[in-house]
């Protein structure tokens, strides 16, 4: 490798740890460690190897057969279903999208004080001009790099020395212990689906294709493909001083204390910038996404890369998606909420979206010699049943424990 | 012989990309007018795209195409070769597969930088 390749290595490896986290993340794990301690680390690592798993799988099609998801919805699924598919991704997207500007607009508001309705039209002006501005390359380098201040939860949850031992028992499935075990599997359900949200295969796969990805290109993503341990800390420095403290993390800004307790104002700073960062490219993400899913179904023309007139129905898309997740947020509900309901949602429509990617990925006229391995197919099929069932386990866990709240 | 045939164009063609000659999208295969179902030689005659053609798509086809303008019909001569995607043999602007993009550039247009 020349140093060229190993720099961009290293690079995209920064920006995916700080683009990593979003808002589902950053709620659903200090929201379950602040409920089970470390108990839950293992289902984190399966849902990051699940995310792996078929973002590898896109990757490749897009590499080979140059086809994003929803074309391949479509074809699969065909026109009935694939709409069903469009609409149920587009609301869920929209929720998410909403809950991220929401996110902005509190981190600003922390930092500065001003109200936060002025505070949500600011944030979404200002994400739809960065996006007609900045190529997205840019635009992943700035939130990407500030994004990287979530790594201050890293380093924190080193600080809060936490019982190692208990926190290795973490990573190994097994009874657990404090909360029901209706509460236990909505949040195994709800930690699945912030890792594994469908947007980011979605937006993943339409920018390997935009940016006309070859098998080369796989090659850095497998090394850049997304890194969890963001996730670990999140969840440790929740269980190593909200669970004993009995802190329920209802407000965005809570694990953000969590940082000040160990560095001060410092710590608030770094943590606020990180989820503002992290929290803006996630928002920017779903609102292309929403845009990138409804042209590819309809087949209209697409691409960041387009001059924003020529493919004037995806443009129209994605500023039309910022523009509504701003009204839902301006009615004042919970950006915290609103995540809860757009994460388990996600999961009802998580099996429409991987079972394409599994068939055509499998389908020689598209894949020719590139078709799945066996690893690829055992692991695709062992998380196809996996998502079927916590699809079907989603919406009545979220009712029997009135969304985790026991 | 007819029968391989026909799960070609249910998987092959039909809802797969349309990109005219320039290699720009325009549109999806929304359906396909066939002839000669009742003879020995059925072959397609039309693509056809957007608005009613979603009508014989389901419930939500339906629906959609109540909501949607008029097709538009592709004599399959026009068509130039079929991969993964449906190549035409003309641009999108020939062939009145440009509306909806044309449609909307007049307000994504005003914008400075578009």
């Amino acid at each position: 490798m020349s140093l060229k390749n190993v720099l961009a290595v290293a690079l995209g490896i920064l920006s995916a740890i700080g683009g990593f986290v979003d808002i589902g993340d950053l709620v659903f794990n200090t929201q379950a460690g602040a409920t089970f301690g470390y108990q839950l680390l293992w289902v984190v690592v399966v849902g990051v190897v699940g995310i792996i798993v078929y973002s590898e799988m896109c990757g490749r099609v897009a590499a080979v057969a140059k086809r994003p998801v929803f074309d391949l919805v479509r074809e699969r699924a065909g026109f009935g279903a694939g709409l069903g598919t469009l609409i149920a991704a587009a609301i869920v997207n929209l929720m998410t999208c909403a809950a991220e500007v929401g996110g902005v607009a509190i981190c600003i508001q922390l930092l500065s004080g001003l109200p936060y309705r002025l505070l949500i039209v600011l944030a979404v002006v200002g994400l739809v001009v960065v996006s007609w501005v900045l190529p997205f390359e840019w635009i992943e380098r700035v939130f990407g790099y500030l994004g990287l201040c979530l790594l201050v939860f890293a380093v924190a949850a080193i600080k809060l020395h936490p019982d190692w031992g208990m926190v290795a028992h973490g990573f190994v499935p097994g009874s657990h212990t404090g909360g029901s075990l209706s509460v236990y599997l909505y949040f195994v359900v709800g930690l699945l689906g912030a890792a594994m949200t469908p947007y980011e295969v979605y937006f993943y796969s339409s920018g390997a294709v935009e940016d006309g990805w070859g098998l080369k290109e796989l090659g850095l993503n497998k090394v850049t493909a997304m890194i969890g341990f963001l996730s670990f800390s999140l969840m440790i420095v929740a269980g190593a001083l909200f669970l004993p403290q009995s802190i329920d993390p209802q407000f965005l800004g809570t694990p953000a204390l969590a940082a000040a307790h160990v560095f001060g104002k410092v710590g608030l700073l770094l943590a606020l910038v990180g989820i503002l960062f992290a929290v803006g490219g996630a928002a920017i993400e779903t609102s292309f996404s929403g845009a990138y899913n409804t042209a590819q179904f309809f087949g209209w023309r697409w691409g960041k890369k387009e001059r924003p007139a020529a493919a004037s129905r995806f443009t129209l898309a994605w500023v039309v998606i910022f523009a509504l997740a701003a009204l839902v947020v301006l009615t004042g509900y919970d950006p915290v909420k609103l995540t809860e309901y757009s994460v388990i949602f996600s999961v009802v429509a998580l099996p429409l979206t991987y079972l394409p990617i599994l068939l055509v990925a499998n389908d020689r006229t598209y894949m020719g010699s590139k078709t799945n391995g066996r690893l690829a197919n055992v692991l695709g099929v062992a998380y196809f049943i996996l998502i079927i069932a916590i699809a079907l386990a989603a919406i009545p866990l979220m009712l029997i424990t009135n969304g985790g709240q026991g | 012989m007819s029968k391989p045939v026909e799960v070609d164009i249910a998987l092959g063609i039909l809802d797969h990309q349309l990109v005219d000659a320039d290699g720009v999208n325009c549109g999806k295969v929304d359906d396909l007018e066939l002839a000669g179902l009742d003879g020995d030689s059925p072959e397609v005659v039309e693509i056809i795209v957007g608005g009613n053609a979603w009508r014989s798509r389901g419930l939500l086809g339906r629906l959609a195409a109540r909501l949607a303008g008029e097709a538009v019909h592709i004599p399959w001569s026009e068509v130039e070769s079929v991969s993964s995607v449906v190549k035409l043999k003309r641009p999108a602007s020939e062939l009145r597969l440009d509306r909806g993009d044309r449609r909307w550039a007049l307000v994504v247009g005003k914008v400075p930088g578009s």
